[in-house]
């Protein structure tokens, strides 16, 4: 009750006051330094896996010299993730492969293998890269993570969006509450690109 | 904690469960069990293939053999939220008898003595593969896996012991 009484008087100074005293990821700061030693799960079947040897993704690999529009979100097959938030960015590709963007990137706390599930359920792998982020530690070095227990989901990621450029963070929104979705789907972070 | 065998008692646990009516509801292991005869079947995740192709489908299939033998509830477990659970129930729309349950933090995995770290694959701490008949919550069969292969913990030894 505490964290939801400050999260509620954080999100009545103004949007930028509360991007600005983020700790570890803000507008300006690099994302793979912020980081360390962080690695990602490229969304694939429990086959795929094997054959690559469970091998996982570091995210200079992700980032570097490229353009990428990269958004979190609480949970796969959840409301809504599955209905707004994925949606916003699969009928977007165009425009943000006409602006320049090399990848867009969805990143949850969630496994690869469910990732993947819930990706080709909604038709969406074509369009979006899917990581998991399975320990929660990307998340947690960006200062995103968010204890989500009482929904049963346990320690999750924000809702949040960024266009990060060369590794370098160039735009930043987090909703203020993860059932919101007012900052962080594609029309919003195409006005920042 | 050891692994649970054969004359334990069932521990207490809350899991998470969309019901029939869609509703996220917490649900507890002993309101379940007690006083019925139940099998609890565990797996190390949705959404991957032994655990998805052979072991859930055998419990499905057997579920009314099952229970004409006496079995009052078939309940499986997972580590994994009640949103992932339900979205993997869907993948089965002949499934009739078996609940789908999220053990979300392992907890109740935990208390079963029956964690396995699948951490380097990508899963974290998940559960061994196994399958459990309790008879007012005192265990009398326990076969597990010593990881997640699939070779005593199917519904065919559950059949054969009923």
């Amino acid at each position: 009750m505490a964290s939801v009484l400050a999260r509620r008087a954080r999100g009545s100074a103004a949007a930028a006051l509360w991007s600005a005293a983020r700790g570890f990821a803000s507008v300006g700061s690099d994302i793979v330094s912020a980081a360390p030693g962080v690695s990602l799960q490229k969304a694939r079947s429990w086959d795929e896996g094997v054959a690559t040897k469970f091998s996982t993704t570091p995210l200079k690999d992700i980032f570097h010299g490229k353009k990428v529009v990269i958004f979190g979100l609480p949970g796969a097959y959840t409301g809504v993730c599955s209905q707004s938030h994925v949606p916003s960015y699969k009928n977007n590709i165009d425009k943000l492969k006409a602006k320049g963007i090399d990848s867009v990137i969805c990143v949850a706390v969630n496994d690869p293998y469910v990732l993947n599930g819930w990706a080709e359920k909604l038709q969406a792998k074509d369009a979006i890269e899917f990581y998991g982020d399975f320990d929660g530690s990307f998340h947690k070095s960006l200062d995103l993570e968010i204890d989500l227990s009482a929904a049963l989901l346990g320690r999750r990621s924000h809702r949040w969006s960024a266009f990060v450029d060369n590794g370098k963070i160039k735009a930043l929104n987090v909703e203020k509450a993860p059932s919101e979705f007012k900052v962080s789907g594609a029309e919003v972070i195409l006005d920042q690109i | 904690m050891a692994p649970i065998s054969v004359g334990d008692s069932l521990p207490d646990g809350q899991l998470g469960w969309f019901d029939e009516n869609d509703q996220l509801q917490q649900v507890s292991i002993h309101s379940l069990a007690a006083g019925k005869k139940v099998i609890l079947f565990g797996v190390p995740g949705a959404f991957t293939p032994t655990c998805s192709n052979q072991h859930v489908p055998g419990f499905i299939t057997q579920a009314e053999q099952l229970k004409a033998k006496g079995v009052d509830e078939i309940l499986l477990i997972s580590v994994n939220d009640p949103f992932v659970m339900k979205a993997w129930a869907k993948t089965y729309p002949e499934n009739k008898h078996v609940k789908f349950l999220a053990d979300g933090v392992g907890a109740y995995t935990k208390a079963l003595g029956l964690e396995l770290d699948l951490t380097e694959k990508g899963l974290g701490v998940r559960s061994r593969r196994f399958a459990l008949l309790a008879d007012n919550l005192k265990v009398t069969v326990a076969n597990i896996e010593e990881g997640g292969q699939f070779t005593i913990s199917g519904a065919e030894e559950i059949l054969k012991a009923l």
